[in-house]
């Protein structure tokens, strides 16, 4: 990553950034920073706190009602219906998430499931990492187990979590060091299996950083994150 | 700001609908407005101080965001209709079109929502929290546009005026110190940060709009934000 060496150069990134003359990978790689690095965060907030009370100088506009309504739906505040069985209830799976302990429970029950289901021998001392994907150094988010043996990865989102029908998310990982390389769409809402190709995972070890970033419909249209860094987190052994 | 009514945004607008033009060429020449930091004292007689009802009612929406952060949907949908209207106003200001700026401001809420945890009221107020968002978001969008439609919009359109002198006296403190920092930059720097913060516009943009070398652009711009930090720090 092209980041800026000396703290003051860092600082005046953070002043453009939130300035808004940075093109769409300088924005991003400033985003990736403030997960990474230390002060970052601070420095952006600082900025923003000298900046933004130019919008005071924007006179207010009443947004149409129906903002407010689609809003709600895609809160899914409107709905009352109930969804089914275990497997597909989310609150089984956001008190899975609570932990990534937990998480890993979770998963040795996905792989009995898969183990019956193909009637193979169960692989002897599966090796797991997991880690934590924090938005913004404000607690847990996203939970992802790293089945290595298996090479899948049991991504868990957050509670209540929800994002616009037109976009999607989608996991990445980054070796250190490393460009993010894509591990696929997951889905926002609900926990997702990612089947991680054997040269990647020779590349997931402790030091690799998962991230989950909000992108147009579908994924990253260049193969790098587009959309702003949702959470990030270090992948750790247990 | 919805956290109190603000008569600065009406007068600003009715200013700006009458005297768009004329005031461009006068306002900075105007006695005590081209005024230096080192005279502030005018200006701060000028002003309004706060009142307590200011504090309090960003102090509720400081509130109201915590409790946001514990699922509290009446406190979102409260937080929603007071400070909505200030958020789309950004989000048109920057994306300059309407459908756009309701797609982006159900994205903010939506964004509030999930991230509401990571609201610091010792680090940010919950105005500053939400239009952030929403700069953020708006600038990602009109970066991911193919091409920037300012063809039918002349420079003179869309430049901002810096408030009156009277608008500004309604706005924070905060807005007024920093108007006072920003009148102490060389006129065309501070104009490049006033197109750069209200159109969201890239380096590169910027540098075309103002007919500069990109380089002159840069240079203009990281040179203001440091003079501005530390008139700021003072």
């Amino acid at each position: 990553m092209n980041t800026p060496a000396s703290s003051d150069e860092k600082d005046l990134r953070c002043a453009e950034y939130v300035l808004g003359v940075l093109s769409d990978e300088e924005r991003r790689e400033i985003e990736l920073a403030m997960q990474q690095e230390a002060g970052m965060a601070e420095s952006l907030a600082r900025w923003q706190a000298r900046l933004m009370p130019l919008n005071e100088d924007v006179a207010e506009v009443m947004p149409p009602s129906h903002v407010w309504d689609r809003l709600q739906a895609q809160l899914g505040w409107t709905q009352t219906g109930r969804r089914a069985g275990l497997w597909n209830s989310l609150s089984f799976w956001r008190w899975t998430g609570l932990t990534s302990v937990v998480a890993a429970c979770a998963l040795a029950i996905v792989l009995t499931r898969t183990v019956l289901h193909e009637a193979e021998a169960p692989p002897a001392g599966p090796q797991y990492l997991v880690a934590t994907l924090e938005r913004q150094g404000a607690g847990a988010a996203w939970t992802a187990t790293v089945d290595a043996q298996h090479a899948q990865i049991v991504v868990v989102p957050p509670r209540d979590f929800a994002i616009a029908a037109n976009h999607s998310t989608q996991m990445w990982m980054i070796p250190p060091g490393s460009k993010p390389v894509s591990l696929g769409v997951i889905d926002p809402q609900r926990p997702t299996i990612v089947h991680v190709a054997q040269a990647q995972l020779q590349q997931l070890g402790t030091q690799t950083t998962l991230a989950v970033s909000l992108e147009p419909q579908g994924g990253s249209p260049t193969g790098q994150p587009t959309g702003p860094v949702l959470a990030a987190g270090r992948v750790e052994g247990i | 700001m919805p956290s109190r009514p603000l008569p600065g945004d009406g007068l600003l607008d009715a200013h700006r609908a009458d005297t768009l033009r004329a005031r461009r060429r006068t306002v900075y020449s105007q006695p005590g407005w081209n005024m230096s930091s080192r005279q502030p004292k005018e200006m701060r007689d000028a002003t309004r101080t706060p009142t307590s009802s200011d504090t309090e009612g960003r102090d509720d929406l400081d509130r109201m965001l915590s409790a946001v952060a514990l699922r509290d949907r009446a406190a979102f949908e409260t937080l929603y209709r007071r400070t909505s209207p200030k958020i789309f106003a950004i989000c048109i200001k920057v994306l300059r079109d309407r459908s756009e700026a309701e797609d982006t401001l159900q994205d903010v809420y939506v964004t509030a929502w999930n991230q509401a945890a990571t609201f610091n009221p010792q680090l940010s107020s919950a105005l500053t929290w939400l239009g952030t968002i929403a700069r953020n978001r708006a600038i990602d969008r009109i970066r991911r546009r193919r091409t920037v439609s300012l063809d039918e919009t002349t420079v003179e359109e869309i430049v901002d005026e810096s408030p009156t002198p009277a608008a500004l006296a309604q706005l924070s403190q905060e807005r007024q110190r920093l108007e006072l920092c920003l009148q102490a930059l060389p006129d065309i720097q501070r104009n490049a940060i006033r197109e750069a913060f209200f159109t969201g516009s890239s380096y590169a943009e910027l540098a075309a709009r103002m007919s500069v070398p990109l380089g002159t652009m840069k240079s203009w711009i990281r040179r203001s934000l440091m003079q501005l930090k530390t008139c700021l720090e003072r």
